[in-house]
């Protein structure tokens, strides 16, 4: 027997009815009670009989809140009093079941005494939650009553561990959808943002003492996915809850824009939910996590306390007066990688939202957020930014991109959610944490500023809210134009525009030429112009292929990457020394850049080499000139003198007296004779920040030895020598020798374990040999010295025989 | 009909796909391989550290076809990815006893 034959109760009627419906919390209702009228009416004349008391049909779960979809499972629990004893009662039961399932209904039942239902079994805490939900149909309603009197206390007794399991089994779910709302494809079910995140704060908050006040926004958002899901099972004719690319077409004749809004409303349930957790762990969690939260809030300062794991500011009311308040704030953050508070996050998006937030002018605003990029867990601290608002009010930019759906068959995330999971992989590389990715984390600890990677990558993508095609080229100019505005300088921005203009350029070379092929590597390092940029564009493509899925950089595509890698990095080293400027008219320009190597034009701006000549004019009146600078927080050695032996050891002497740490060498020389080294050092005393007159000092001292006036050996005598590390720290000297990586000079790379004066000991040790150093390529990783020499001996290469003594020597000035 | 297996070089792919689409065959599978024949490996160095790469990527292209189209698609796809260099790949042909389409199980040449 079916159920059929009441007319109104008809599956057919049902879904007549719910293509009529545009309201989706009208339509829930209205199929709950068709299938209530069904339930009860299967009850009185299949099941009544064998139970003139004693059985209860109630329904849990969604069926009991009222919200049935077309095809959502029918959660229904028939309470009895005790086990069942009869053979009529069984058969009854069996037919009961057996009718509704003909009349088109996914049952999911169970028959539980009130015993069963109100002893918590750690393993179904499923049953737990459905009874919050609970719903008397028909049948003994005395037996329900008693079970609704002790559901209170059952409740009260077992919130905490109620509530516990509610908030880990929500984690696992976020975890499964990557703990983001902005997938392309939303499951509008179980997904972050998803119904399943409304029934959480629902449930938690029916398990709270004092229910919070309702939040007119969670209703909105509520209403919203009710009506999607229901169109989504009317469409589909089953339980679908996955908003297909042909779904989102459906919904509206503009899926981008409608999937916007979608967004909208998904991270208003997002938030709830996370927030309603948050509150509920804070009360929860056990000694061991707790003390672990205590210990971080030691990190509290002045104006930022660290409660319960959370990032607060102490008196809120300041991010209307102070305005580098929420760049510390977000500092904070990514330094220690420790989320803000809902609270503190509501704060902020309510100040960004009413632009009453305080922000420094414009054009200071870059070397604010600057700070914020450096650190180390860069991507949180974004993610702060962006659910404030904060991020899109910098850069008008990344509001074009938000929750912007490109259909790609390989991508995963909405444009902004990809764009920031490209820095979180480099924040990943920034801890080393993963030892296949250990080349690319050392290629990092390399690049000199990895806050213009991350930028970036900020940019990389911005071009697609204008479509796919040309999208590089759209975002270098949108890149160009907003980090102008925000001051920053324009060394730095040329590299960022070249590297959001060429970010697809090596995934095109591993998926279209032959890495093994000299004229590949040759297009490559022509492209790119320096290591530094190839450093750059390889660690933007790997975040960039990593972030379109999690298994979008598979081992073999990393390998790829990494050849593509070496194959640029070999030719620009190879080039260094061979390929020089030949000038085709003399002049003024041309004299000075006859026979300098092609590298100077690609590695300095017009305005540079226009300061480089200055210097080479003073330098021609009096014998030597010399510039000490300080930018984006290093020093750097300019010089322009007449070349003689030795000179760029005792440069290096000379900064080392000093107590500086030269990180970074370049020397070049021209056909006329004249060298222009630059030497970039760390100060890490603050000598010359803290003593006016010291600079002054360094630059005569210089000035001296370029002359010849001052002995090197005299100023580093007495100096004294640092303590090396442990054995096991210490770092194993290496020196290698390469005479076909240059057509005129030998290459040397020296590999040691840092220390002040090792450049000066090094080139020294070259002099003392009668060889010349043409190029020279200083790396500083950590407490690892990485340093190429070009050298020549005889204006030759360096005959075997002498490698041997030199790699002896070099070696002991190493260990020493 | 015949699979036929072809191992080729990585940047080839765009190509082979190509050349087979322009003669009709758009129905392929691809995968990414490790290996080596008679191109071995190399080793490389870098920061003063050798590295063996032994193992060299590849491409696996994957694709059954009926016995007439057979020959025109060997000669397409051994021209797209022929440069003459050794580890330009290899290609092998079997035979294939039954194809069955999943979703509404037509078996044979119309499975294909």
């Amino acid at each position: 027997m079916t159920i059929v034959a009441n007319p109104r109760s008809s599956p057919v009627s049902i879904r007549r009815n719910e293509v009529e419906f545009q309201d989706g919390a009208s339509l829930l209702r209205g199929r709950t009670t068709t299938v209530d009228g069904q339930v009860t009416y299967a009850y009185r004349t299949l099941l009544a009989g064998a139970f003139p008391r004693g059985m209860a049909l109630v329904a849990v779960g969604g069926y009991g809140r009222r919200e049935l979809f077309p095809h959502s499972d029918i959660d229904l629990l028939l309470l009895v009093d005790k086990e069942l004893q009869s053979d009529e009662q069984r058969t009854g039961l069996s037919v009961f079941l057996r009718s509704l399932w003909d009349g088109n209904l996914r049952l999911s039942q169970s028959v539980r005494t009130i015993a069963e239902c109100t002893k918590f079994d750690t393993t179904n805490v499923e049953l737990a939650i459905s009874l919050l939900d609970a719903r008397f149909l028909i049948g003994d309603s005395e037996l329900f009553e008693q079970l609704a009197d002790r559901l209170p206390k059952f409740f009260r007794s077992q919130r905490q561990s109620i509530a516990q399991k509610l908030c880990e089994m929500t984690q696992a779910r976020h975890l499964k959808f990557d703990n983001t709302i902005s997938h392309l494809e939303p499951n509008i079910k179980e997904g972050p943002g998803g119904l399943r995140d409304l029934h959480v704060v629902g449930w938690l908050s029916k398990l709270r003492e004092t229910p919070p006040a309702p939040d007119p926004a969670l209703d909105n958002a509520a209403a919203f996915l009710f009506s999607v899901r229901a169109h989504l099972h009317t469409q589909a004719g089953r339980d679908s809850n996955v908003l297909t690319f042909d779904m989102q077409e459906e919904m509206s004749p503009d899926p981008a824009v409608w999937m916007r809004e979608f967004f909208r409303h998904a991270r208003v349930i997002h938030r709830s939910a996370l927030g309603t957790v948050e509150a509920c762990e804070g009360m929860l969690s056990s000694g061991l996590i707790r003390s672990f939260r205590d210990w971080r809030s030691r990190l509290s300062n002045t104006e930022i306390s660290v409660i319960r794991d959370r990032v607060m500011l102490r008196s809120p009311q300041n991010l209307f007066s102070d305005a580098l308040l929420l760049f510390r704030l977000f500092e904070f953050v990514g330094r220690h990688g420790i989320p803000l508070s809902i609270d503190t996050e509501r704060r902020i998006r309510e100040g960004v939202t009413a632009r009453t937030v305080a922000l420094p002018d414009p054009a200071h605003q870059w070397s604010a957020l600057k700070t914020v990029l450096s650190q180390p867990h860069a991507a949180l601290a974004l993610h702060g930014m962006d659910n404030t608002g904060l991020l899109g009010l910098l850069l008008p930019a990344w509001k074009t991109i938000e929750c912007l759906v490109i259909r790609d068959f390989y991508h995963r995330y909405t444009v902004d959610e990809h764009t920031l999971i490209t820095i979180s992989h480099i924040d990943r590389l920034r801890t080393g944490s993963d030892p296949t990715r250990r080349r690319f984390t050392e290629m990092l600890s390399e690049t000199q500023d990895p806050a213009l990677l991350v930028i970036a990558l900020i940019f990389h993508d911005v071009g697609k809210s204008d479509g796919l095609s040309g999208h590089a080229q759209a975002s270098a100019r949108e890149a160009s134009t907003q980090l102008t505005c925000m001051g920053m300088p324009e060394e730095e921005r040329l590299i960022v525009e070249f590297l959001v203009e060429h970010h697809l350029d090596i995934s095109a070379v591993i998926n279209s030429r032959d890495l093994s092929d000299p004229a590949t590597a040759v297009d490559l390092a022509t492209r790119v112009e320096t290591l530094e940029k190839l450093r750059y564009l390889t660690l933007l493509t790997y975040a960039d292929i990593s972030a379109v899925n999690p298994d979008a950089m598979t081992p073999w595509r990393l390998e790829q990457l990494w050849h593509a890698y070496l194959a640029g990095h070999r030719e620009l080293t190879r080039e260094l020394d061979t390929d020089r400027i030949h000038a085709r008219q003399p002049d003024h320009k041309s004299d000075w850049l006859e026979g300098f190597p092609v590298r100077y034009l690609r590695t300095h701006s017009g305005s540079q080499i226009d300061s480089h000549m200055q210097l080479a004019s003073e330098a021609k009146e009096t014998g030597a000139a010399v510039e000490i600078v300080r930018r984006s927080g290093a020093w750097h050695l300019t010089v322009v003198s007449k070349d003689r032996p030795g000179l760029l050891a005792g440069l290096a002497g000379a900064v080392s007296s000093f107590g500086m740490n030269i990180v970074r060498v370049e020397a070049f020389a021209n056909n006329s004779g004249w060298i222009l080294d630059s030497l970039m050092f760390e100060d890490p005393m603050r000598t010359l920040e803290l003593n006016a007159g010291e600079a002054d000092r360094l630059r005569q001292l210089v000035r001296k030895v370029l002359l010849g006036k001052e002995d090197v050996d005299r100023l580093l005598r007495g100096r004294a020598r640092p303590q090396l590390p442990t054995r096991a720290a210490r770092i194993l000297p290496a020196v290698f020798f390469d005479n076909e990586a240059s057509a005129s000079s030998t290459l040397v790379e020296i590999v040691a374990q840092d220390r002040p004066a090792l450049f000066y000991d090094l080139a020294r040790t070259f002099s003392a040999y009668g060889c010349s150093i043409e190029v020279v390529l200083i790396d500083t990783e950590a407490h690892k010295a990485i340093d190429v020499f070009y050298v020549t001996h005889q204006r030759g290469k360096i005959p075997p025989e002498l490698q041997s003594t030199l790699q002896g020597e070099l070696l002991q000035v190493c260990a020493s | 009909m015949k699979k036929i297996e072809a191992i080729i070089q990585p940047f080839k792919l765009e190509e082979v796909k190509e050349a087979l689409k322009n003669i009709g065959i758009d129905g392929m599978t691809i995968t990414e391989v490790r290996g080596h024949g008679r191109q071995k490996g190399h080793k490389e160095v870098y920061r003063g550290h050798e590295y063996n790469v032994d193992l060299l990527p590849k491409i696996k292209v994957e694709m059954v076809l009926p016995d007439l189209r057979v020959e025109e698609a060997l000669k397409t796809l051994a021209g797209a990815a022929r440069t003459g260099n050794i580890g330009d790949g290899k290609i092998f042909v079997f035979d294939v006893a039954e194809a069955i389409r999943i979703r509404n199980d037509d078996r044979g040449e119309s499975a294909l």
